[in-house]
């Protein structure tokens, strides 16, 4: 068996706060293997994005990692040092934030914000930026004449997936989404992710995918990760969940609560009769 | 039926750039009751809400309270009083409340102004009357500031704060979407029951269809700035007839249901989008069910 694409063992993250440190992220280990999609649930305030900030280093102080190890296709990644750094991320691993409107420059036409990135890494021949920026555009559906638009003539699902075009631009091994899609409506969250997932299968790259809807998870993700106060306390499957407790996996009550409350659309559906299983 | 407390007749909305936001809308609310208004971004569902609080006026039809037409209202006494019985409830538990002021200020201010048969200490029992009633503990939040509440209980506080007056029409657009899952369908529990208690006609707005069923019994679906399928909420959600509202369920996370199970949804959104924009009529479908007829040539 080959070693999967991330391991993260032991991870914490720490907050400096005046009245001494506070713990997001609580001795979390998981592995995430090529071309998988995982899926983080978890509250406000569980350490979710704590916990993706600190696998992309991203976390700047009063965030500070303070045990733990991480591991992407063999490189230890927290000890990279800063030019190290600039390079890998991007290339082995990109994020993809919750607000696309603040992601992009307002100021900039996407050509431009594309050239920076493909500049950054050391692609500068024009011919190849602009054939590559249109490719990227035409993998998320949007017609490359709009390379000259500013983020304001996008909508908001279009500008979520710009930041997607330009997250797979490098082809990394891995791409966190941070709530990629919870500022949106439903329709455009469904064709959004039904894309990446139709991306995923063509380039092979894997997800973390980090939000509170578990019920999106579930049917978007090979594997479940359930967050509670800066824990990892259920590792599953969507099936495991679904199946319901005692049936193997989804066996933390908290995880039970989650899907409890997830609203059935049609309440006759089983999963809205086990009442008993909601957390008091 | 009870007679409608707030009701449009064919109340349309075009903004001076050209875009229609409405077009001939028909809504009626009643009183211990709630409609659904569900819809996209730009489907014109906030500026609804703009028109009957009287932020904005309509470019043609009228708006009706109690019967009487309000739709030129003004007057600083007559909006006043206008302004006291609709209240509105924002999607945003962090903007909607001032950082500045302790929860007790929020509720205290409102009684001030429109319950001047209050003194100091009858506002104070009302005060943590009405936090009871929106399910807060009133000795250990009255005196807390909004960053020291959760999403969930900053918005049971502008649910407090909406109450106070004693309001005939509560607006709520989009209550819960910036809200965690999990606490969602306690604050929609919420909402139901104080409606149904205090007799006040509720206006849900939202963009997720499945929550509908859990707070109104009406529903109406607005796409493009007007209703393509209206009615009650379990005929529209078990048996809808227009394929937008199709589309819309079928985007609901369906939990345990693998994507691909449900064919691709991409491949037929922008096909209905554009059969819902063109021409046709409400029609009775069913039992008060209505559906605009389309031109299914539209989609090949």
């Amino acid at each position: 068996m080959t070693a999967p694409l991330l391991q993260v063992r032991g991870l914490t993250v720490d907050y400096a706060t005046p009245q001494g440190a506070t713990r997001a992220v609580d001795g979390v280990s998981f592995d995430l293997g090529a071309g998988e999609v995982m899926g983080l649930a978890g509250e406000s305030g569980s350490g979710k994005s704590t916990l993706a900030f600190a696998i992309a280093r991203l976390h700047r102080p009063p965030a500070h990692v303070t045990g733990g190890q991480v591991t992407l296709a063999g490189t230890n990644v927290l000890a990279l040092g800063p030019k190290d750094l600039r390079q890998w991320r991007w290339r082995e691993v990109s994020v993809v934030l919750q607000s696309a409107m603040n992601a992009l420059n307002p100021v900039l036409r996407v050509s431009d914000q594309f050239r920076d990135m493909f500049r950054t890494h050391g692609i500068t021949n024009r011919a190849e930026v602009a054939e590559r920026s249109a490719g990227l555009l035409r993998l998320v559906g949007i017609s490359p004449d709009r390379l000259c638009d500013h983020p304001h003539q996008f909508s908001g699902g279009m500008r979520q997936r710009l930041v997607i075009a330009l997250a797979l631009a490098l082809k990394p091994k891995l791409v966190i989404m941070d709530e990629p899609t919870t500022a949106l409506d439903v329709v455009v969250q469904r064709e959004i992710l039904e894309q990446v997932a139709d991306l995923r299968r063509r380039l092979g790259f894997s997800v973390l995918f980090i939000t509170h809807d578990l019920a999106l998870i579930s049917q978007f993700c090979d594997r479940v990760g359930v967050m509670l106060q800066g824990r990892l306390v259920e590792l599953t499957t969507p099936a495991a969940i679904a199946a319901g407790e005692g049936k193997g996996g989804a066996n933390h009550p908290y995880t039970r609560s989650l899907w409890n409350s997830i609203p059935p659309l049609h309440p006759a559906e089983p999963v809205r009769a086990q009442p008993d299983l909601v957390m008091p | 039926m009870t007679t409608p407390v707030l009701q449009t007749e064919k109340l349309s909305m075009v903004f001076p750039n050209g875009n229609k936001a409405l077009d001939a809308v028909d809504l009626s609310l009643h009183p211990g009751r709630a409609l659904a208004l569900v819809g996209e971004s730009g489907s014109g569902k906030s500026t609804c809400a703009k028109l009957l609080t009287h932020m904005l006026r309509p470019t043609s039809g009228r708006i009706l309270f109690q019967g009487r037409d309000i739709t030129g209202l003004s007057g600083r006494r007559e909006l006043l009083e206008y302004r006291r019985v609709v209240q509105m409830v924002f999607q945003d538990p962090f903007a909607a409340l001032n950082p500045a002021h302790t929860v007790a200020h929020h509720l205290a201010r409102p009684l001030a102004l429109h319950r001047p048969d209050l003194d100091r200490a009858g506002r104070g029992a009302e005060v943590r009357a009405l936090l009871t009633q929106v399910e807060l503990d009133a000795d250990s939040l009255l005196h807390r500031f909004p960053h020291e509440l959760s999403g969930g209980q900053r918005q049971r506080v502008s649910l407090a704060r909406a109450l106070a007056v004693n309001p005939a029409v509560i607006i709520a657009d989009e209550p819960t979407s910036m809200l965690d899952v999990s606490i969602r369908l306690s604050v929609l529990d919420t909402l139901q029951r104080l409606k149904a208690e205090r007799d006040i006609a509720l206006l849900y707005i939202t963009h997720d269809i499945a929550t509908a069923r859990y707070v109104a019994e009406e529903t109406a679906v607005l796409f493009r700035g007007r209703v393509v399928e209206s009615g009650p909420t379990a005929a529209v959600i078990d048996g809808p007839r227009h394929p937008y509202t199709r589309l819309l369920l079928s985007a609901v996370p369906d939990a345990g249901r693998p994507f691909d199970a449900g064919g691709s949804l991409i491949s037929r959104a922008d096909a209905v989008r554009r059969l819902s924009e063109g021409p046709g009529d409400l029609v009775y479908v069913g039992p008060g069910h209505k559906a605009r007829t389309v031109d299914e040539r539209v989609a090949a």
